[in-house]
């Protein structure tokens, strides 16, 4: 012998119970008991009534066991190449030892303060000629792109 | 307010007096019982078509009262058909299911019947009551199983 659910309720139906209705566009039910029947007829939507069993899949009650969503999603960080800086460039400063970071530190404060002098002197004679600006291509080219530089390993 | 309803209570009560039992709608399948034709005979698919659904005009047993799996002469379109009942509003005994209509499959004098598909779900206790209908030399009426479509 079969056992049937009951299509209101959802529980088994075990031989010698229950109930089948042929409805007239064919289509069959089953009920355990009166109290399923009864309900069906006074149109109780089962996924509303509490005790059913589609009510329970409907509203998860009691699959807490079957159901651990412990999977949660995480973005990956990788480094990117801005406009400014490419790849290796920024890997370079990041790796860079304290030592030599001190070491650069102290080159551009030192760069800073040369410039503030010669600053201060080339005010006084105003019209210097070009050559000698010129003759000092070296200290001054340095001195300009280090001052342009933000500080290294300073702060973001 | 207390005081008024109990008045009015008392009131619908004595109007009551006269008050009767009533028993419930029977349902049996008797001499003159409108039923369904659920298989696709031309003569079935018409008549239900028009509105004017096959009267029972004799049940072939004892009783005048048609049960599952009893042949029924039926009055469809104005011509003599023989059917089988097929689905019951009635209450069924355990194991039957009961319908929502009083269904008929058309047939003929030797049980063949006269559509060639029956859609509506058949009881499979039909299998047994007709077996213990049909006589060697008779008509054969379990050739009507042979075009359902679907058991219960």
């Amino acid at each position: 012998m079969r056992i049937g659910l009951c299509t209101y309720s959802g529980y088994k139906i075990y031989p010698g119970h229950g109930k089948t209705v042929v409805r007239v566009d064919g289509k069959t039910f089953t009920f355990l008991n009166s109290k399923c029947e009864a309900a069906y007829h006074l149109k109780r939507n089962p996924r509303k009534v509490t005790w059913t069993v589609l009510y329970r899949r409907k509203y998860k009650k009691g699959q807490e066991e079957e159901q651990t969503k412990k999977h949660t999603r995480r973005t990956q960080k990788f480094q990117r190449a801005i406009v400014g800086a490419s790849l290796s460039d920024i890997m370079a400063k990041r790796n860079m030892k304290p030592e030599v970071r001190k070491a650069q530190r102290e080159q551009a404060i030192r760069a800073a303060k040369e410039q503030k002098k010669t600053a201060k002197a080339a005010k006084k004679p105003v019209k210097v000629a070009p050559a000698k600006k010129k003759t000092a291509p070296k200290t001054k080219a340095a001195k300009v792109t280090k001052k342009a530089t933000p500080r290294v390993g300073g702060k973001r | 307010m207390n005081f008024t309803s109990t008045i009015w209570k008392l009131g619908s009560h004595l109007r009551n007096v006269a008050s009767f039992h009533t028993t419930p709608v029977c349902k049996n399948i008797q001499l003159l019982t409108r039923l369904r034709v659920v298989d696709n005979s031309e003569i079935g698919k018409r008549a239900m078509a028009e509105g004017k659904p096959p009267k029972v005009i004799h049940v072939y047993n004892k009783r005048g009262l048609g049960g599952i799996g009893d042949k029924v002469m039926v009055a469809i379109k104005g011509q003599k058909k023989k059917g089988i009942l097929v689905g019951l509003k009635k209450v069924q005994k355990p194991l039957v299911p009961k319908y929502d209509s009083n269904n008929v499959v058309l047939i003929d004098d030797t049980g063949t019947p006269l559509g060639t598909r029956i859609h509506a779900p058949i009881p499979t206790i039909l299998r047994t009551i007709l077996k213990s209908k049909t006589h060697v030399k008779g008509a054969d009426y379990t050739k009507v199983l042979s075009i359902a479509t679907k058991f219960v």
